[in-house]
């Protein structure tokens, strides 16, 4: 419905929410088939059934404790990290179900790059929070570092603010700033996709703007999932958006779809702003 | 007043003025008793910390001189000095600082990192810290057991591992607590980007912990410095010149126990200067480490 608007145009969407028309959905990158998680006896995703298309943007809304962060960290096995955590299905990637036993983990998340909630920057300068990262996969000489650097933090739209102070510590940074240089470190791994945890909601609009603007322009070369609270930040960045419910996904479309005319009710009544 | 209470009457009991002065009054008397308590218990604690320094620099300063620097110890009234117990000391410590640190270190790790509902995780710390409180000469006995009976003498050897062991539990300690502050997000931010467990340890937390961790070993460093007990069946002491760590060794703690309680004056005195050594090299090292240490903006 929406495709035939061009891109960029805006419409009134239900709630007086400007939705931007989403472009036709590509082929999976990753596809999620059947998907169950556990908390120890808890199970906190059920049945879940969702395709990540490739070089566009999944937006996953709904509310606190629905299991939209629980999937994200399935993505990368950083469930892995604690006793008790199960998932069983299928998460398809490259033909190969990457939960499955016997994968290599830390292949796996430098494919498969994550940015969380709260800035994390390590103790270190901003030039070594980006080669961290790099030197875990690749050997690099010195010349070929500066330039992953500078690409990463070009690319992350940061290069402009710290090119002077590189070697300086990235604590002494705005948290805006902070979260930019997460995600230039993720990207200076050069993943496939990149998982987005609430990226913006400890920032102030400033900074978010920024970041939204950067996840625009990212996609271009990568796969993108991001969980948001802001279902305004869902309409603005994501090609498709899927609502989970209870640990379950309720309803998934391309994001004109899903705040013009979403089919299921709860999803109408979550958007809406009913419950949640 | 009276038109307040007279329209609250109406909702409810009033208040009454006299009885809410009277408990005004009565808690500010508490109060002030309180603080009057408080502030007596800190200049106690205080004079004696403030009698103690000056009677040590008093004392001390009295005998310090280049020759207490250059001269070994030497016979009452020989004008000796105390090279050998100064060396003594920093051999002793520095190698009972190296010894126990790493092992520390290791075993803070393991118990912060990988230990997670494991029984033999609780058995180390639940040691590890009555070793926190062990008496030290009970420390000194053990050694002397295993190092100085077997091996036919007292050394300097045997007197660091003594101290290592005293070294071991503190770091223990602070190594455990100041990687459990660590935010889990900075950890699982380090294994997002593919980073095996280890590297994610030795990489960032041990970065991030820094600060703590070497504030361990300082307070370790500055305990084993004034230790006299665990030296006393171990090291031993020794009146010559020796850095030899397979013979017995002077040190500072030791040669103040046995001159402090000897009937010479220039003994007694060489004992007041050793104290102040101790005391202001313990205090150096603090103020060493807070300026290398200091957050760099």
């Amino acid at each position: 419905m929406s495709t035939t608007t061009k891109s960029g145009d805006t419409r009134p969407g239900i709630g007086a929410m400007a939705v931007r028309a989403s472009p036709p959905l590509r082929d999976a990158r990753i596809s999620i088939r059947n998907l169950d998680f556990y908390y120890g006896a808890n199970k906190a995703l059920k049945g879940i059934n969702l395709d990540f298309p490739a070089g566009q943007v999944t937006g996953m809304i709904g509310p606190s404790g629905c299991g939209k962060s629980t999937l994200l960290r399935v993505l990368n096995r950083m469930y892995d990290l604690y006793p008790g955590q199960r998932a069983t299905g299928e998460v398809m990637m490259d033909g190969e179900n990457i939960i499955a036993p016997g994968m290599d983990l830390n292949q796996l998340r430098s494919r498969i790059g994550m940015v969380f909630q709260k800035p994390t920057p390590f103790p270190m300068s901003i030039y070594d929070n980006i080669a961290f990262g790099v030197k875990l996969h690749e050997t690099l000489n010195r010349a070929q570092m500066d330039e992953r650097v500078e690409w990463s933090l070009t690319r992350a739209a940061l290069w402009g603010e710290v090119k002077d102070r590189l070697t300086t510590s990235a604590m002494g940074l705005s948290g805006g700033q902070q979260q930019r240089l997460c995600i230039a470190r993720t990207i200076a791994v050069r993943p496939e996709v990149i998982l987005l945890d609430e990226p913006t909601s400890a920032l102030d609009p400033i900074s978010t703007l920024k970041i939204e603007e950067l996840i625009d322009e990212l996609k271009h070369d990568f796969t993108i999932a991001i969980v948001t609270h802001n279902m305004q930040q869902a309409a603005r960045c994501a090609d498709q958006v899927a609502f989970f419910y209870l640990g379950e996904m309720v309803e998934v479309a391309q994001a004109a779809q899903m705040f013009t005319a979403p089919k299921e009710k709860r999803t109408q009544e979550y958007i809406t702003g009913r419950f949640g | 007043m009276t038109g307040a209470s007279q329209t609250m009457q109406s909702s409810g009991p009033a208040r009454d003025g006299k009885i809410a002065d009277r408990l005004a009054r009565k808690r500010r008397f508490q109060d002030h008793v309180v603080q009057g308590l408080c502030l007596f218990a800190t200049a106690i604690g205080l004079a004696f910390l403030v009698l103690i320094l000056a009677t040590l620099l008093y004392l001390g300063m009295k005998g310090l001189s280049l020759g207490v620097f250059t001269t070994v110890t030497k016979p009452p009234g020989s004008n000796g000095g105390l090279l050998n117990a100064i060396l003594g000391s920093l051999i002793q410590t520095g190698l009972g600082t190296a010894i126990g640190t790493p092992i520390g270190l290791l075993v803070g790790t393991y118990l912060a990192e990988y230990s997670a509902g494991s029984k033999l995780g609780d058995a180390v710390r639940f040691v590890s810290d009555v070793l926190l409180s062990a008496p030290s000469i009970l420390i000194g006995l053990f050694v002397y057991t295993l190092l100085v009976t077997p091996f036919g003498g007292f050394s300097g050897w045997a007197g660091s591992v003594a101290l290592a062991v005293i070294v071991i539990p503190i770091v223990v300690r602070t190594t455990e607590d100041m990687l459990r502050l660590i935010p889990v997000a900075m950890r699982e931010a380090a294994v997002a980007l593919g980073a095996p467990k280890w590297k994610s340890i030795v990489f960032i937390c041990y970065r991030a912990a820094r600060d703590g961790i070497a504030t361990g070993v300082l307070l370790a460093i500055a305990r084993i410095a004034g230790e006299t007990a665990p030296l006393l069946f171990t090291s031993l002491g020794n009146l010559n010149w020796s850095v030899d760590l397979g013979k017995p060794m002077a040190s500072l703690p030791v040669t103040i126990y046995q001159y402090a309680g000897s009937p010479f004056d220039d003994w007694v005195q060489l004992a007041w200067v050793a104290a102040l050594l101790i005391t202001f090299g313990v205090l150096a090292l603090n103020v060493l480490a807070r300026i290398v240490l200091r957050p760099r903006s």
